[in-house]
């Protein structure tokens, strides 16, 4: 334990001060060339990223997974990034992984925490000049043509479509008549409100089913069943159905359901999750909606990829194709067993077929 | 309390029995008109456990009044097999609150439990099918969990809330390699059943539940497990000064909790049908607040498993009361905290100038 000598402190700020301005060159020379010429990667060069909020759901599981696929197809592998739904190792992953040299050939599949993540993230791949693909969740004034021109694409779904479709088919299921409940994900986000916004398009259509009780499960299987349970007792068998905003509630609802000994009882939920596929299968769950997982884990890079290797050119893309809703599929019972093993079609992430999954422009 | 709160004289009494009659001299000056109760250890865990009784029973009356649909029968069932998981998980807890210890890796051991006991039984990813025997060895498992905080908390003498909170990282990262990407869906009748068959109008799990709490009793009131886990609460320093092992019961306690988290986690599996890594998402928090408005106090040495589950209950009459009274979803959470945090005062006021320190 020595004291530090004046010397030594001399030379030690020396040293920082020199770090610092090495440091600010090489940041100038990454915006200047970052702007610069696109497309000029060969395709060894190319880094492939995915990142999202964890493998601990068989959803983005899958993404990942579809990833992994394309990034076979083309020879690379994929890096894969988790952040645990907290926002800020989102960022600084983001920042870790484009702090090296030559990020102009990196291509990033985000799924940004919240609509605020979604900025900076762009914001920091802009710097570095990668390439970079955002999906479902963006402020609405941000957009990838302001002037962000490795921003390819930001790629989302429509949730009010997504809760109308699952209404409209648990309302057919019922025929046409009844009482349903709705389990709400998380109430302040876009995802639970656009998708309540579509049961209750779908109620608007059908006078005769009645909205029995709304509550929040929080996206949760547990919460699900707990507050299934409670409404159950509460409602008993005028309950001909039950619209959960995501698969794993109408799971949870499902064994609510079982453990009442209710049959008959129509069950929605969306994501497709596979144990929500099976059990529409089985006959024991009615409809859920398909995002397609390994699409979205896929398209992502292809966009990226393409763009990097200069079969795309981002310049050209019109701006309704920069920020689209993405197609999505509603699975019952005739269509499951085509879902059961989600696979990525090679054909849906060529080059030539990026956009052909738009269904309109964000908004 | 051994505390070193001198602007409470009173709170020193609790270490031994008060002595019969008559008011210490500065408390007379604070509460003259107040006469002083006959305070014993025991009584005063008498009176703590009266006013979280009187809470239970105030909420009860008050949902009834409100909504017909609470007064069945049915909603007591559902009541009593909602509250099943938690009450198996708070008894675990207990242990390590009576300590005067916390643990805060209650979800992280429920999830590589649940993914554990999901992949052990008949399921849909591993050719296994060990049935009790699953069981049995998820429960090990959760007791392993507890023993590692145990001995990280005793023997590297790093305070339980951070080695809990490791060991909380751990256990979901192990349930995270388990799940690898896909859920193990359980197919055991036997175990399913738990959740599904009713036994005398309750679900199995409820059944499961009592008998764990059974059985926790019996641990803490018979065992030197539970005995030693009140002295060491109370006064750590004469525990170990009389000779007790207090760095072995301390390891012992921790491990007997995370058994019951084991226990927990398979409940839970078996409700939720497949092995979830979040299966115990909420239940540490909920836990911690149902042992403490039951009497369990977080300064250790007071409360016990039976106290623990009034605070179960206030907390899941609580959930159900506010569904079906209609509360709006929006209002629900923090119409939730603020009686719970009502709740915790109204149960702790009697004693609660014997707290000591509140950190």
């Amino acid at each position: 334990m020595r004291k530090p000598t004046r010397q030594r402190l001399a030379v030690l700020t020396g040293v920082l001060a020199g770090g610092l301005l090495l440091t600010a060159c090489a940041d100038d020379g990454g915006t200047s060339s970052a702007s610069g010429d696109g497309g000029a990667c060969s395709p060894e060069d190319v880094t492939l990223i995915g990142q999202v909020r964890n493998q601990t759901n068989p959803y983005e599981a899958a993404w990942l997974s579809g990833g992994d696929e394309f990034a076979e197809s083309v020879g690379l592998e994929q890096q894969h990034l988790t952040y645990d739904g907290d926002s800020q190792r989102q960022q600084e992953q983001i920042r870790q992984a484009l702090a090296g040299s030559g990020m102009e050939c990196a291509v990033l599949n985000v799924l940004p925490n919240g609509d605020s993540d979604t900025a900076p993230i762009v914001a920091a791949a802009n710097e570095a000049g990668a390439y970079l693909v955002t999906q479902w969740n963006k402020p609405a004034d941000l957009n990838p043509w302001d002037g962000y021109d490795r921003w390819v694409s930001h790629i989302t779904y429509d949730g009010e479509e997504s809760g109308y479709l699952i209404a409209k088919a648990l309302f057919e299921s019922m025929g046409g008549s009844g009482g349903v409940i709705a389990l709400q994900g998380i109430l302040d986000t876009s995802a639970a409100q656009d998708r309540f916004a579509g049961l209750q398009r779908a109620l608007s259509e059908h006078p005769e089913i009645e909205l029995l009780d709304e509550q929040t499960a929080g996206f949760d299987r547990a919460e699900a069943l707990n507050v299934t349970r409670t409404l159950l007792t509460a409602h008993g068998e005028h309950v001909g159905g039950v619209w959960a905003a995501n698969d794993d509630m109408a799971l949870g609802a499902m064994q609510a359901l079982e453990a009442a000994g209710a049959t008959g009882v129509g069950v929605v939920g969306i994501d497709a999750v596979p144990e929500a596929i099976a059990a529409i299968e089985a006959g024991t769950m009615t409809a859920t909606v398909s995002s397609d997982g390994p699409w979205q884990g896929a398209i992502g890079l292809a966009m990226g990829y393409c763009a990097a290797t200069g079969e795309l050119d981002v310049a050209d893309v019109a701006n309704d194709d920069r920020a689209f809703f993405a197609e999505q599929f509603l699975i019952d019972q005739t269509n499951a067993a085509e879902f059961a093993e989600p696979e990525l079609n090679l054909d849906d992430v060529d080059c030539a077929n990026l956009f052909t999954r738009a269904t309109g422009p964000i908004g | 309390m051994t505390s070193p709160d001198t602007a409470r004289p009173r709170a020193t009494d609790a270490a031994g029995p008060a002595p019969p009659q008559g008011p210490a001299p500065a408390a007379a000056g604070r509460t003259p008109s107040r006469p002083r109760l006959p305070w014993r250890p025991s009584g005063t865990d008498a009176v703590q456990t009266t006013a979280s009784l009187a809470a239970l029973v105030l909420m009860i009356l008050v949902f009834s009044v409100l909504d017909a649909q609470f007064r069945t029968w049915g909603n007591l069932v559902a009541v009593v097999d909602a509250a099943a998981v938690l009450a198996v998980v708070t008894v675990g807890l207990t242990f390590v609150l009576l300590l005067g210890a916390i643990d805060l890796s209650v979800e992280g051991v429920i999830g590589a439990c649940a993914l554990t006991v999901a992949l052990l039984v008949a399921n849909s990813r591993t050719g296994l099918d060990l049935g009790v025997l699953g069981v049995v060895a998820t429960v090990a498992l959760g007791a392993a969990f507890g023993l590692l905080s145990g001995l990280l908390s005793t023997r590297l003498r790093i305070p339980s809330f951070l080695t809990t909170l490791g060991v909380y990282a751990i256990g979901l990262g192990v349930a995270t390699i388990l799940f690898s990407g896909e859920r193990p869906i359980v197919g055991d009748p036997w175990l399913s059943g738990w959740a599904s068959s009713k036994f005398l109008g309750f679900a199995v799990a409820s059944w499961v539940a009592a008998g764990a709490i059974l059985v926790g009793w019996l641990i803490q009131r018979y065992t030197r497990v539970g005995r030693y886990a009140y002295a060491i609460g109370g006064a750590e320093d004469i525990t170990r000064l009389s000779g007790v092992p207090v760095a072995r019961f301390k390891t012992a306690a921790f491990a007997v909790a995370g058994a019951f988290y084991g226990l927990g986690a398979v409940m839970a599996t078996s409700q939720l049908g497949s092995g979830v890594v979040t299966a115990g998402s909420g239940l540490n928090f909920s836990a911690i607040a149902a042992a403490v408005i039951g009497g369990t106090l977080l300064v250790g040495g007071r409360g016990g498993v039976l106290q623990s589950m009034i605070g179960v209950l206030v907390l899941t009459v609580l959930q159900n009361g506010l569904i079906l009274a209609g509360v709006s979803p929006y209002a629900q959470q923090a119409v939730q905290g603020v009686i719970v945090v009502v709740a915790v005062a109204a149960a702790t006021w009697p004693v609660r100038h014997r707290l000591g320190v509140v950190k």
